[in-house]
């Protein structure tokens, strides 16, 4: 009975985890078995689609494609993300507090709204850029920048996941003990080496951690891959993924096979992240002793360094938002900005159209509940799998982390499979219990991360004292772990806000979101009204996390990867 | 202040009712008083949203008291949710609007479809509905679209004349295709691909477009968008309501019909078996197969409306530029439906590989 009471937690958030996240996979890789029609499944069982992906080369080789696209996506990630941290964390860089800002803006624009804004940025005869080059210099031998290729495709989406690196690396980077890093210098080794022996390396379960959920981030992509990569050329398993999902004849067992294939693959991915940080005490950087970090001095180096950051601004930021602002107050899509073009309307529009309300309230409401949710359960699950870690909690841990892995509208399908029976179905609820599902994976990693850089004697000298496991955890681990937590709320809330693949499948009349609005009129060709509506909900998303900020007294940019609330 | 505002449009919308009363046959109006009661309807909608919210507001503000609540689900995705639900038991949808005529034949063959005689049945041709269960209520017809900033008046005669002619070498690299699947994307490849067609056009046709090294855009909306900008001169998989709802904001668009067209019946719409509302459903699908319904939709969504004998009020229709297609091809939904995967996946990999 005790040991039953000892592992209650633990089999309450089994349950959890089972009922959110793993009956949708589970429906999905049932679904993989089944014959299809013209327009979804036969009752009758087939391993057709499986055999197909699995061992047919087309798919092997959509799949093939995705992984590699992925694999450079996350180099390119890594180094500009980690050089940006490295800047950011390390050295006596001036403006830091508005540097973090401008690196982690791209984290508010969806994938597809960032693409449109380079759509209309770099294409060859009528993007902005070339338009503004041809026009300066009277160049007209021919386009300077591409965005239909595939160096297009890892240049957008590298933009896009720079600052999930950076967020990861640069708590890490400012709340480590820099003792061994000058014991490094006072041992003659340049600041070069330094960084690279020393500093890189006590950063390593953060940096592994970003490189992987970048990695699988970057394979379960559809949107920029399959836009451009049409124009490219190339097609990527993700897109084939849609393709069977929507257009007829749909083979829906074989976009499910597909999303089961790319879970084996996410399997594989959390397996070497457990593995790189297994021995999580290397990576203790916040123990019961204090220190005092003292940053590098630039020097002469200042100004290259400044260079570096304007550049990724300049990319990330200035160009996209204002190419987002300028479509979203054109009539329609143009190389050159006249008075003809120009209109309030799409903004008019937004706020007098009534589901634009529903809407937006509707979008709130779950950003927030998810966030807390997938904070609070994070945190639990990670904690118990680090601090006691019996083959259950290391189990449930494992299995909150495995919905990152299929791509939203295959795990989309899953939860509609799931929830359609209940009374959930059709409320904001089912949408709160998807998005839950979704993100938890964040939550848990995340958590993960920041308990790592905790050492549990800080906890265990609380015990020692007389207090509770529940009391060291509420009074000594969580206040320890306030930024992290922090960081999962406003990070769980912003990719709630941005959610696409599984609302779509999921809303009705009565829970739409402003996500799904912007999909339905981009999907009408309405780019330009849908821009505006992506660019409130930006608008919307920083007043979120400022709000949420001055409320925790945190900042984002500085609590991914930081054990400590400093 | 408040109150007054209120009750003042009160009023309108009871003049407003009042009319629109006075514009009913007595089964009608009997209709709108039991669809009144009902109060809303739930529509799911698979053309584009701006077009058809328009379309509906048009309808709420000449009907007041039927709250139109659209849900947009295109294409087999519509039968999928639709065919889910109902499984579930969850009956949501009340009228329902499908661009893929397939899907909605077979939610007609499965007896998940009302029958419901619309009052205007008389004048709705045989090939833009499926017997008294689903309407057509406007058609699609494809074109080559272009920005009328990039081709020359002889260029646009040549288009004009024959599909044949985007093989000109004059236009290497100037225009786009998609290899989508959607309906609208497949009729030019299923006229071509007829086999009656087949030394006229067939799959040399396809890799002679192939060989003028078209840009291929996955999403056929994007392809319309780069030619709006002005990327590409022209565009292949275009349609004449898409192009006209950028032309009716001002875009530099225009299209034309090469000979022959390829047309059909576009966006289904019938009411559920199932539906929670379905006295509204019945009276705002009344009002969308009317002349009132066709020529308000022609006018705020710009496409051609199917119903016999109503006046055409698309706007651009007297433009200069503007020619009735001639020689229209009619679609063969038998073929449609076995060779729709088959003939995309071949136009598919043909534009690839010259890439």
């Amino acid at each position: 009975m005790k040991r039953l009471r000892e592992h209650l937690p633990s089999l309450a958030l089994l349950a959890l985890v089972f009922v959110v996240a793993i009956i949708p996979l589970l429906f999905v890789v049932d679904a993989a078995f089944y014959r299809e029609t013209r327009v979804g499944l036969a009752a009758d069982r087939s391993s057709t689609a499986v055999v197909d992906v699995f061992f047919g080369a087309e798919y092997l080789g959509y799949l093939a494609k995705a992984l590699a696209l992925a694999g450079i996506v996350t180099f390119f990630s890594l180094v500009i993300g980690v050089g940006l941290a490295l800047i950011m964390g390390r050295t006596n860089i001036g403006g830091k507090r508005a540097w973090d800002a401008l690196i982690t803006l791209p984290l508010y624009l969806s994938p597809f709204t960032g693409l449109m804004a380079w759509i209309a940025l770099a294409s060859p005869k009528t993007g902005f850029i070339n338009t503004a080059i041809a026009a300066v210099f009277s160049n007209n031998s021919g386009a300077i920048v591409d965005i239909w290729t595939f160096s297009g495709v890892v240049f957008v989406m590298t933009l896009f996941f720079c600052p999930l690196v950076y967020l990861f690396t640069v708590g890490s980077l400012r709340g480590m003990n820099t003792s061994l890093e000058e014991a490094a210098r006072i041992g003659g080794a340049s600041p070069l080496i330094t960084i690279w022996r020393i500093t890189l390396p006590m950063c390593l379960p953060s940096i592994v951690a970003s490189a992987l959920l970048v990695f699988i981030l970057g394979a379960e992509m559809y949107t920029i891959p399959g836009i451009i990569g049409s124009n490219a050329g190339f097609t990527t398993l993700p897109w084939r993924i849609f393709e069977d999902s929507t257009a007829v004849p749909v083979h829906r067992a074989h976009a499910a096979a597909a999303g089961t294939l790319l879970l084996l693959v996410t399997v594989v991915g959390v397996w070497l992240q457990g593995r790189a940080t297994r021995v999580s005490a290397r990576f203790v950087t916040l123990g019961g002793k204090g220190f005092n970090g003292r940053p590098l001095r630039l020097g002469r180096w200042k100004y290259a360094a400044i260079a570096c950051l304007a550049a990724y601004v300049l990319a990330a930021d200035i160009l996209p938002f204002g190419a987002l602002l300028m479509s979203s107050a054109m009539k329609y899509s143009a190389g050159s900005i006249t008075a003809q073009v120009l209109t309030y309307k799409h903004y008019a529009s937004f706020f007098t159209t009534e589901n634009m309300h529903v809407a937006l309230i509707n979008t709130v409401i779950l950003a927030v509940a998810t966030g807390a949710l997938c904070m609070g359960l994070g945190f639990l699950i990670s904690h118990l799998a680090l601090r006691k870690p019996t083959r259950l909690n290391k189990a449930v841990a494992f299995l909150a982390v495995l919905p990152v892995a299929v791509p939203g509208l295959v795990y989309g399908l899953g939860l509609v499979w799931t929830f359609l029976r209940t009374p959930l179905y059709g409320s904001i609820w089912v949408l709160l219990f998807a998005y839950v599902a979704k993100f938890l994976p964040y939550g848990v990693i995340i958590c993960r991360t920041g308990l790592l850089q905790v050492h549990p004697e800080l906890a265990e000298s609380a015990r020692m004292c007389g207090a509770t496991a529940q009391r060291a955890l509420v009074s000594i681990t969580a206040p320890l772990v306030k930024a992290t937590l922090a960081a999962v709320l406003f990070f769980v809330m912003l990719n709630a806000i941005k959610e696409l693949s599984a609302s779509v499948l999921l809303y009705s009349q009565d829970s739409e979101v402003l996500s799904v609005l912007t999909w339905h009129y981009m999907d009408s060709g309405d780019y330009q009204f849908a821009a505006a509506i992506g660019f409130v909900q930006t608008l919307i998303m920083l007043a979120v996390v400022f709000a949420a900020q001055s409320l925790f007294r945190v900042r984002l940019d500085r609590a991914f990867g930081q054990g400590g609330g400093r | 202040m408040r109150i007054a505002r209120t009750l003042i449009a009160a009023a309108i919308g009871l003049v407003l009712a009042g009319q629109a009363r006075a514009d009913l046959s007595p089964q009608e109006a009997a209709l709108y008083e039991a669809a009144k009661k009902e109060g809303s309807l739930t529509w799911y909608v698979s053309a584009p949203l701006e077009g058809m919210q328009s379309l509906s507001n048009e309808f709420q503000k000449k009907y007041p008291g039927i709250k139109i609540q659209m849900m947009r689900t295109v294409g087999v995705a519509q039968y999928q949710k639709f065919s889910d639900e109902t499984s579930a038991k969850k009956y949501i949808a009340d009228l329902m609007q499908n661009s893929d005529f397939p899907s909605m034949q077979a939610l007609v063959d499965e007896g998940h479809v009302l029958e419901w005689k619309v009052p205007s049945s008389d004048n709705f041709p045989a090939e833009f509905r499926i017997g008294n269960f689903a309407y057509a209520h406007y058609t699609s017809t494809n074109a080559i679209v272009y920005n009328a900033n990039k081709l020359t008046p002889d260029e646009v005669k040549l288009l004009e004349a024959d599909w044949k002619n985007v093989l000109d070498p004059r236009f290497k690299g100037r225009f786009s295709v998609s290899p989508m699947k959607c309906g609208v994307c497949y009729a030019p490849i299923h006229m071509f691909m007829d086999p009656k067609f087949k030394d006229r056009y067939g799959a040399e046709f396809l890799k002679g477009i192939a060989s003028q090294k078209p840009a291929v855009y996955s999403e056929v909306l994007v392809a319309l968008d780069r030619v709006v900008a002005g990327e590409q001169d022209f565009t292949v998989s275009g349609w004449e309501a898409s192009a006209a709802v950028k032309w009716i904001d001002g875009a530099p668009v225009r299209w034309v019909f090469p000979h022959p067209t390829p047309i059909f019946g576009n966006s289904y719409l019938a009411i559920s078996k199932y539906a929670p509302h379905p006295n509204a459903a019945k009276f705002f699908l009344d009002w969308l197969t009317s002349v009132d319904g066709q020529q308000t939709m022609q006018r705020v969504y710009g496409a051609q409306g199917t119903l016999k004998g109503i006046n055409d009020e698309r706007p651009y229709t007297h433009e200069s530029w503007y020619h009735s297609p001639v020689e229209l091809y009619d679609v063969d939904w038998k073929r449609w439906d076995a060779n729709f995967h088959k003939d995309m996946d071949l136009f598919a990999k043909t534009m690839k590989e010259s890439q």
